[in-house]
């Protein structure tokens, strides 16, 4: 610990106020005062789970490390000099040993590691009273703290004696009680250090007001802003939040298929008819189970502007006026039988039709032998089985007379040939 | 009456989340199928019942899907809404959250689609939304099986 009992040296010398408590950790008997009450303050009231046994202010960390914590339990200082003096020192030419020294006192709370940054750790002891401020202000300091444990720390900010919590966010090693005109050029000091803190925008409250409202604190987790990259906690919010949207963007493009679009509003279209689609389907196996001739006709009419649209019952009341959208899926089917066999019978199955030979169409019909379809298309509906589509279709059959739609057994037929 | 029949079904096969096993879907749907069947298959317009089949997707669909999901819960509560019970549960439910500004027209599409979308978050709908999907193409996958198979054994010889 030398070279930091050097720096606490050089340190003190700015402020004579420091120069007391410098040799050892209880430093006067002003000090002691301090001690106890930080103690009786902070220990009771338990710092449990942000800090475990390593609460800056425990008896534990006297005994470890005097030195530290006469840094740390500084004099009463007044004034936020003392904090931006200590931070430039620290800050700049913060040594490795330092650095394990601040952290000894708040190594709980930051789940950075030593020596991660020269800044860091001194930075680490700011976030720790700027999350008092949060308290209340709630977004200031947002996104000071990296680590998601922050949302333990906060509730035990809260309770200690605000003096207490205002000196620890002013000074990040004392927990001397500050005017709390401190503060507001106290802010901007913290904040002009590197970005590193993440610091909030210097917010007028002071952390006082903040810890004594004992605001709740969001629960959001702190991601810490890279250095360089905008600090403002909203926009680290904004962060996140795009983050998360990106994630689920890609969920669903692993779900919805032909998902290969970059652009998000694309893929959103996708999305939507695909699901649209999926309710249709739904809908037409419905229907089709029945075998409602006479329910498909609404679907057929909703649909119509559907690629394809549905197989028209030829049923009683069928509207005679859907020619083009059979021809349309006719055209479709054909197109697919040419490409691929099993996509086209998926393709019919999924309307609810059927291919089936000819003769077995004609046969059908004949049978049934009510001519309600228009001239020019024998499309049935398929309710119950037909024969197994064979790879052996043949031509459409364009029967105007003996049209044929119901089926004996209550359900429409669909054959369908290209 | 049959749906009377679909809570019994759900609440007997009540499991607390299986997420995505497809048999357990298909025996609801199943027995929620029977029970359609069962209502009579003359009595009701052929429409009424293709109705009643869809609702009986649903259902069970929303069902199986488990009771965490908001999606799941908001299409039960349309299904059931349905009957028009008068008594409404006095229970207060929070239900619009964030009033949404609507400003992206395909995100209001899409929240028109998944059930419960009304009052979600964007966040929280892209989640809803795929998870509907998933289990949407399940029942789907399902319900084609079903009528695969009914056509095969009804086929002609």
């Amino acid at each position: 610990m030398q070279p930091s009992s050097e720096e606490m040296e050089g340190m003190a010398s700015s402020h004579p106020a420091l120069q007391l408590e410098l040799p050892n950790g209880s430093g006067g008997a002003g000090h002691d005062d301090f001690f106890e009450q930080m103690m009786s303050g902070f220990a009771p009231t338990a710092w449990p789970l942000g800090l475990g046994n390593r609460s800056i202010l425990g008896p534990k960390s006297l005994e470890e490390s005097p030195d530290g914590e006469g840094l740390n339990y500084a004099a009463p200082y007044d004034g936020s000099s003392l904090l931006a003096s200590r931070l430039r020192m620290h800050h700049p030419g913060a040594s490795p040993a330092d650095s394990s020294m601040l952290l000894q006192i708040g190594e709980q709370m930051l789940l950075h590691p030593p020596g991660a940054a020269s800044g860091g750790e001194p930075g680490g002891f700011l976030r720790l009273p700027l999350s008092l401020g949060n308290g209340g202000s709630g977004v200031s300091t947002s996104g000071v703290f990296g680590d998601r444990s922050r949302g333990d720390v906060d509730p035990p900010f809260e309770s200690p004696n605000p003096t207490e919590a205002e000196a620890l966010y002013n000074d990040g090693f004392s927990t001397g009680s500050l005017p709390r005109a401190a503060p507001a050029p106290l802010h901007q000091q913290v904040l002009q250090h590197p970005q590193n803190y993440g610091a909030a925008t210097p917010t007028g409250q002071a952390p006082a007001s903040g810890a004594a409202g004992g605001g709740t604190a969001p629960p959001k987790p702190r991601v810490r802003a890279r250095r360089g990259q905008a600090t403002d906690p909203h926009s680290i919010a904004e962060r996140l939040r795009r983050e998360r949207i990106a994630e689920r963007m890609k969920a669903l493009q692993e779900l919805v298929p032909n998902g290969n679009k970059t652009d998000k509003a694309s893929m959103l279209d996708e999305i939507i008819d695909y699901v649209k689609f999926l309710q249709l389907q739904v809908k037409v196996l419905s229907m089709s189970r029945l075998g409602g001739a006479a329910a498909v006709a609404p679907l057929v009419a909703d649909r119509s502007s559907e690629s394809g649209g549905v197989g028209r019952s030829g049923g009683a009341g069928t509207p005679g006026s859907n020619n083009e959208s059979l021809t349309a899926a006719e055209h479709q089917v054909a197109k697919l039988l040419e490409e691929d066999m099993g996509s086209a019978m998926q393709y019919l199955q999924g309307k609810g039709l059927c291919l089936m030979p000819i003769s077995l169409a004609s046969a059908i019909s004949s049978a049934t032998c009510r001519p309600q379809l228009p001239p020019g298309l024998n499309l049935r509906h398929s309710a119950a089985g037909d024969a197994p589509p064979s790879p052996s279709m043949s031509v459409l059959t364009v029967q105007s007379s003996n049209v044929g739609s119901a089926d004996p057994d209550g359900g429409k037929d669909g054959g369908y040939a290209p | 009456m049959y749906r009377r029949s679909f809570k019994d079904t759900k609440s007997s096969l009540g499991s607390p989340n299986p997420n995505f096993s497809k048999p357990m879907v298909a025996l609801r749907f199943l027995r929620a199928l029977s029970l359609v069947r069962c209502s009579g298959p003359g009595a009701r317009s052929p429409s009424y019942r293709a109705r009643g089949i869809r609702r009986a997707a649903y259902a069970c669909m929303a069902a199986s899907a488990g009771p965490r999901r908001a999606w799941s819960r908001a299409l039960l509560r349309k299904i059931r809404r349905r009957p028009g019970r008068g008594l409404r549960r006095p229970r207060a439910v929070i239900r619009r959250r964030r009033p949404v500004g609507g400003g992206d027209p395909l995100e209001v599409a899409l929240r028109r689609l998944v059930p419960g979308g009304g009052c979600m978050e964007y966040c929280r709908l892209l989640e809803e939304a795929a998870d509907y999907v998933k289990c949407l193409a399940m029942q789907v996958r399902l319900m084609q099986t079903i009528v695969d198979s009914a056509s095969h054994v009804n086929s002609i010889d």
